[in-house]
């Protein structure tokens, strides 16, 4: 990984993403080879680098007696913050924690916990950033905000930032390259935008108005998959196909007045690795 | 070992402390309910004349004394159960920290809350029964030292045992204190055990306190070299007892912290 990289780890559930993260913080011993970061062994020094790290995870929860001021200067001494009060505050402005500074972590809602929780790993300015899921519980509002916060960071600062997500609109806006996880393999390794590339096919949408019997008789002979919902076509067609495919339709007099065409995206290629057994396999080293 | 760490972990545990009734409880009232009713217990004793005034201090200093291997192991494995019941674990290990710097702070939070335990119980023990421990003098330093020495071994076969199976077995934290006291001779002689039992009181470094204890209150000096034995017992045992638990971490490393509940 880079510095300045912003990494997206995506799978479905049990792929081995939570546990990557776990193997690089070193609350999960690797059954086999050697974690490296900052060109450090994590076995050997992993105080040292940890003190770079932080993490923010929405299924690990704070001291919840503690409020969110208790929580964050406990967390200030554990990394030697030189000057606490002043970082206290900086980070209490950013994460807008003003109103529940003083109030336990027990009485926050879900959406405010996690917010602590992305404050409480920003608070010794790490390097790298792990985050699990970071904007799970936000409203879309503050979701956007901490997706900016963290572009701005790796921006301004070169922070790297390895992110597991289930928003893929999430993942394809911050990530500057992806790994696809299956059943603890990496599948697909490349940036978001290559990544959908893979995928051939594009969703050519079409409202008809005319001569549907046509169009289903194309599609027939075609041998193309598609959805007709009243008049409303959703057909499934390789992309340099497509001009082809609207020339026939039309030198058949098949009328339309909507058209649109979905390109493929990061979700796709998702879904198509998620429910298929995977073609290539990238096994390597993950440092 | 960084003192940063070992401070911010304290004052995570502090912090807890003030904001959690039942362990400020803990601290209080348990201590001042066993005084009163042992204190009353040891008053109607001597009113009965079957015993004389020493009675009183025997009980009370059994009781004050126990403070100190108590909290010792309570400290160290209700700490590490919050930590679970919480789901707080990862949070705490997924940073800098060493192991040994959590270790070093749980046995310095039991040392920080025993103390004031003591002081609270001691105080109340000579406002209510003038039936005053400091008359120990400085031997209380080292009686103290050994008895808290001897709850961080249960404190750490305890907190082993539930690193490896989780909360399923969380009474033992209870438990354990409760089973060796009969052996450490708190209240009574170690010559009334049964042969069988004064054997296995030899063993538990803490009767020798205990023992010690009384013979100063009836007028029989006691060499501090006496202490040698269960001082080096107790060394040994804190070591077997610290391997045990470094073991455990490590095994459950292998699992994932976050899967030990």
């Amino acid at each position: 990984m880079q510095e300045g990289e912003i990494l997206g780890i995506l799978g479905p559930n049990g792929a081995g993403k939570t546990t990557t993260l776990q193997m690089l913080l070193g609350i999960l011993t690797p059954s086999s080879g050697d974690i490296h970061i900052f060109g450090k062994n994590l076995q050997t020094d992993k105080s040292a680098i940890l003190e770079q790290m932080n993490f923010s995870s929405t299924y690990v929860d704070l001291p919840w007696r503690l409020t969110v001021k208790e929580n964050l200067t406990w967390s200030a001494y554990l990394y030697n913050i030189p000057d606490r009060k002043k970082r206290l505050n900086q980070i209490k402005e950013l994460f807008r924690l003003e109103k529940q500074w003083n109030q336990p972590v027990s009485a926050l809602s879900a959406g405010q916990k996690t917010r602590v929780n992305l404050a409480r790993s920003m608070i010794n300015f790490p390097s790298l950033l792990l985050l699990d899921e970071p904007t799970a519980s936000l409203d879309p509002e503050v979701a956007t905000y901490i997706r900016e916060f963290f572009a701005n960071q790796r921006k301004t600062y070169n922070k790297s930032i390895i992110l597991t997500s289930h928003n893929m609109a999430e993942v394809e806006s911050l990530c500057d390259r992806v790994l696809i996880l299956k059943d603890g393999v990496i599948v697909g390794n490349d940036t978001p935008v290559n990544l959908a590339k893979k995928i051939e096919f594009s969703h050519l949408r079409l409202r008809v108005t005319k001569n549907a019997a046509e169009l289903d008789k194309l599609i027939l002979l075609r041998k193309l998959d598609s959805v007709n919902e009243d008049k409303q076509y959703t057909i499934t067609i390789k992309e340099q196909l497509l001009p082809l495919f609207l020339y026939e339709i039309t030198k058949k007099n098949v009328s339309y007045i909507e058209i649109s065409i979905d390109k493929p995206n990061l979700e796709d290629y998702f879904m198509k690795i998620a429910t298929s057994t995977p073609e290539t396999k990238f096994r390597g080293d993950m440092s | 070992m960084k003192l940063h760490r070992i401070w911010g972990i304290f004052l995570r545990y502090f912090y807890n402390l003030i904001h959690t009734y039942d362990r400020l409880t803990d601290m209080f009232f348990w201590p001042f309910i066993d005084l009163l009713l042992w204190g009353l217990t040891s008053r109607y004793l001597v009113s009965t004349g079957t015993q004389n005034n020493t009675m009183v201090l025997a009980l009370l200093g059994g009781i004050i004394l126990w403070i100190f291997p108590w909290r010792g192991q309570y400290e160290i494995t209700v700490s590490l159960l919050e930590d679970l019941w919480n789901r707080n674990l990862v949070n705490l290990f997924a940073t800098p920290i060493l192991f040994s710097e959590w270790v070093v702070t749980v046995m310095l939070v039991g040392v920080f809350k025993s103390s004031v335990s003591f002081a609270f119980a001691s105080f109340i023990a000579i406002f209510l029964y003038a039936a005053n421990i400091y008359t120990f003098g400085i031997l209380l330093l080292p009686w103290a030292g050994l008895l808290i020495m001897f709850g961080w071994v249960f404190g750490f076969l305890i907190a082993s045992l539930i690193m490896r199976y989780g909360t399923k077995i969380q009474t033992i934290a209870w438990m354990s204190m409760a089973v060796v006291s009969p052996f450490a001779g708190v209240f009574y002689p170690i010559s009334v055990l049964p042969q069988w039992a004064q054997t296995v009181a030899k063993w538990v470094p803490v009767s020798y306190v205990f023992e010690a204890m009384r013979s100063i209150i009836t007028g029989t000096a006691v060499p501090l070299a006496n202490l040698f034995w269960p001082f080096m017992l107790c060394i040994v045992y804190l070591v077997f007892a610290f391997l045990m638990l470094y073991n455990s971490y490590h095994a459950i490393l292998k699992r994932g912290l976050i899967s030990v509940e």
